[in-house]
């Protein structure tokens, strides 16, 4: 019983590690006041630069650097032109998903069927991975899982505790504002949608290295659709990412859980359907439910700023 | 000005363009250290464009700037703010849901000083000046005149010695203004330059050392305030001819109630006191003035009236029909014309053009089976243009670009096109120079022969102008109701006000 447990849980931090990376980062990136609905898009590139940097070099290193690095290139053409040309932010967002999804089904196609060429296996911290049942969930994981856990912290620290958190909160909610206390917006709100792709690439990269190495197209499978409805569950609060990643994380463990016991309540289709059904019955209870989570939104969300106009 | 100083700033030639407007032409100014200065203009004459520019907002079109003999240019306002020059804008610049402390650190966050100056050296900035705020305190929970203070001290923290205000008395009350002047003074004692800009005649004779007046675009007059002799010297350079504001208004020959209301409390679903308790009657043919200090209730009952919030209880008696305060919101009611307080918002749509926002309310008179008469609705926009000398880039410019008063002006006309049994009118003088204010009052005047009037206000002088009975409100509820003619009665009015005395 007790293993099965810890069976469970390991999964289910494992299945929601990509969520979150990508949710820290579009907290940080919508708390600036910029949406950008393109993580779906720059997780998928992401993923497909890690594992062709995998291949070419066996670096480890490497391929997840190229993968956050794909993200945040991606990320800055949507800053190209919602910031600076002050286009429709969903409009954009929208074209970087698509731009993304195209992109890597057609550059990926040489990989399909390589064998992979870098495996973050889990690497259990020694002494930690040894205490009961949380070892065994939480710290027999890959580094990027790792990597995750120190981010959420950091994230919030940044945005409630030192002064460039307090101008992204304050460019968020007034970016006209922020401008007349002489601060640069427009490079504010840039940092923080590369900060975003930056995120989502590292999500990618989870993906096509740890979770289930290799490239496969498609292979987020709506994982930064669900990363943006956590940034509006979360309250656009970095710790309660964490409950939000993890419910969806176990949503899918339990998924595969009752696949792998062979019950067959429940057709399979509908399983995988859960973790999205479910994220969005939590997404339309928590916003109903007093409307007080929508006043947390960010004031400025997704308005352009322009001094002169 | 005899002996001359060496100037902290100077401005020759400046110039700026938006489109086809030339907001300023050619404007030259020097500014000395230790001077309060005062800028009138007339709406749209270009002050705030100056100012903005001088704060490194906009960038001139042509011209120099030259800080203390240095030419600078800015780029934006943290160069400006690097320079010591710092602007409190007319809608002020601080993030609502953040902490008094925090808006300061946030605008600390851009200056090079690394050490957390914060706690003991704002209290103290807060002490010399007189400018005491709750630095824990939520800015959205402030009132107008404590969100000032923080303005002011935003800059003083980041060592401004230039500190412009673009109407900074305008949300005010009669103790705050007399607060800000004290702080104005204390700042120029310590050598600090100061710049108001503002429409109120009597404010610039009470604080100011140098005054200058630009119209149209142009610096057209500047001079020390100790050879001004009178308020009307100053109105004949504002506008070239005499302007006292001496509206004469005609005793009042009231008709039939339009509208008498009782036991009103509201606004519904709301944690906020709001107002309780209002009674009165409002008579075709007379001006009831409601009048108290921003922040008591009055924009809630505005609203209520108006059917923008619903309201709790009480009875409504308008044209003869009755009506419980629930029902009153429900769908609009033919005969009402409302001016809000919020122009910007509330009254007119920025982005579409003159001729559509004069439609706005009106959409059932300018269509004809499907179409909308947009021929007519021009014809008629410019007749209000022309009668109330609206100045902007004309009917096909969004109103967005209106100056003011200029806005104020078109969404009066508005609003007296419907001919309306009651005029509803808030704060309607707020922010517009001495001619539009003029106009303005001339206009309700005017339309009392026709409608009931009830003019919702904190000025004073405007309600004594206008109102042939004057209710103060404090805190929700109406003290008393007086009689205009009783000359007596200001001083109660003022004490009434100030809630120093019951009703
Ligand atoms: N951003 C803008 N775009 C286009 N036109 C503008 C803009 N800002 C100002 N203007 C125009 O420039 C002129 C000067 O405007 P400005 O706001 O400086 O006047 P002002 O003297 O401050 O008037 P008020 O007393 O009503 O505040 C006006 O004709 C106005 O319509
Ligand atoms: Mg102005």
């Amino acid at each position: 019983m007790i293993e099965e447990l810890a069976f469970i849980g390991q999964i289910a931090v494992k299945s929601s590690i990509a969520v979150l990376l990508a949710t820290l980062g579009e907290i940080i990136a919508e708390r600036s006041g910029v949406l950008n609905l393109g993580v779906e898009g720059m997780m998928l590139t992401g993923a497909l630069a890690g594992a062709a940097v995998g291949v070419a070099t066996g670096n480890p290193v490497a391929a997840t650097v190229a993968a956050a690095l794909a993200g945040g290139l991606l990320a800055l053409v949507h800053g190209f032109f919602s910031i600076s040309l002050r286009v429709n932010q969903v409009l954009s967002g929208l074209a970087l998903t698509i731009l993304g999804l195209g992109l890597t089904s057609f550059l990926g196609r040489p990989l399909i069927g390589t064998r992979p060429g870098v495996r973050l296996a889990p690497w259990p911290i020694p002494g930690l991975a040894e205490i009961p049942l949380i070892g065994d969930i939480f710290f027999r994981q890959s580094v990027l899982a790792y990597l995750a856990y120190i981010l959420v912290p950091l994230c919030w620290v940044l945005l409630y505790r030192t002064r460039t958190g307090l101008k992204i909160r304050a460019a968020g909610e007034d970016a006209a504002a922020v401008d007349a206390a002489g601060i640069n917006v427009f490079r504010l709100r840039y940092l923080c949608t590369l900060a975003g792709g930056l995120g989502a690439g590292l999500a990618g990269a989870y993906l096509s290295l740890a979770y289930t190495p290799g490239w496969k197209e498609s292979m987020t499978g709506g994982q930064g659709w669900v990363a943006i409805a956590m940034v509006i569950f979360a309250g656009w609060n970095p710790l309660k990412a964490v409950i939000g990643a993890f419910l969806f994380g176990g949503l899918t463990a339990l998924q595969f859980y009752f696949q792998a016991i062979g019950i067959e309540l429940i057709p399979a289709y509908i399983l995988r359907m859960l973790p999205y059904v479910l994220t969005i019955a939590v997404m339309v209870l928590v916003n109903t439910g007093g409307g007080r989570r929508r006043g947390a939104s960010p004031a400025a969300l997704g308005v352009a700023f322009n001094r002169e106009g | 000005m005899t002996s001359s100083p060496p100037a902290v700033l100077e401005l020759s030639g400046i110039t700026k363009h938006f489109g086809d407007i030339t907001a300023n032409r050619a404007i030259d100014w020097s500014l000395n250290a230790g001077r309060i200065y005062a800028l009138l203009g007339e709406n749209g004459a270009g002050k705030s464009t100056l100012m903005s520019i001088l704060a490194g907002r906009y960038q001139p079109d042509a011209g120099t700037i030259r800080r203390q003999g240095r030419t600078v240019r800015f780029q934006s306002p943290a160069q400006a703010l690097a320079a010591g020059i710092g602007m409190v804008y007319q809608r002020f610049m601080l993030v609502a849901p953040l902490s008094v402390a925090e808006n300061i650190r946030l605008h600390g966050a851009a200056g090079r000083s690394r050490s957390d100056r914060q706690g003991a050296s704002i209290r103290e900035l807060a002490v010399r000046y007189g400018l005491a705020v709750d630095p824990d305190a939520l800015v959205q929970d402030l009132s107008m005149g404590e969100r000032q203070r923080v303005e002011i001290l935003k800059l003083l923290n980041r060592r401004a010695d230039i500190l412009i205000f673009d109407e900074p008395t305008a949300v005010l009350t009669h103790t705050e203004i007399a607060g800000l002047f004290e702080v104005f003074q204390r700042l120029r004692d310590e050598g600090k330059t100061i710049v108001f800009i503002t429409h109120k005649l009597e404010e610039v004779m009470a604080v100011a050392d140098e005054i200058a007046v630009m119209r149209r675009g142009r610096m057209v007059a500047r001079l020390a305030a100790a050879d001004v002799r009178s308020q009307h010297d100053l109105a004949r350079l504002m506008v070239g001819r005499e302007i006292i504001l001496n509206v004469d208004k005609p005793p009042a020959a009231p008709g039939e109630t339009v509208l008498a209301v009782s036991g009103l409390s509201g606004p519904a679903g709301s944690s906020r006191p709001g107002f309780e308790e209002i009674a009165f009657e409002v008579r075709r043919g007379e001006i009831l003035a409601i009048i108290g200090v921003a922040g008591n209730g009055q924009e809630d009952l505005a609203a209520g009236l108006a059917g923008l919030t619903p309201l709790k209880t009480g009875r409504l008696t308008f044209k003869g029909r009755r009506w419980r305060a629930p029902q009153w919101g429900r769908k609009p009611h033919e005969g009402i014309a409302y001016i809000p307080a919020d122009r910007d918002r509330t009254a007119s749509v920025g982005a579409i053009d003159l001729v559509e926002n004069f439609m706005l309310t009106q959409l059932a008179v300018f269509s004809r089976a499907l179409r909308l008469d947009r021929r007519r609705a021009a014809a008629a926009t410019a007749a209000a243009v022309e009668r109330f000398a609206i100045r902007g880039g004309g009917l096909k410019a969004p109103a967005g670009n209106l100056s003011g008063g200029n806005l104020q002006k078109l969404v009066l006309a508005r609003e007296l096109a419907r001919h309306p049994d009651l005029l509803l009118a808030e704060q309607p003088t707020q922010g517009l120079d001495v001619r539009a204010t003029e106009a303005v009052w001339q206009a309700l005047l005017h339309q009392r022969a026709a409608s009931a009037v009830l003019l919702i206000t904190g000025d004073l002088k405007e309600a004594l102008s206008l109102a042939d009975r004057i209710a103060v409100i404090f805190r929700g509820r109406i003290l008393d109701t007086i009689a205009a003619r009783d000359s007596a009665a200001i001083d109660r009015i003022k004490l009434l006000m100030a809630g120093l005395e019951t009703g």
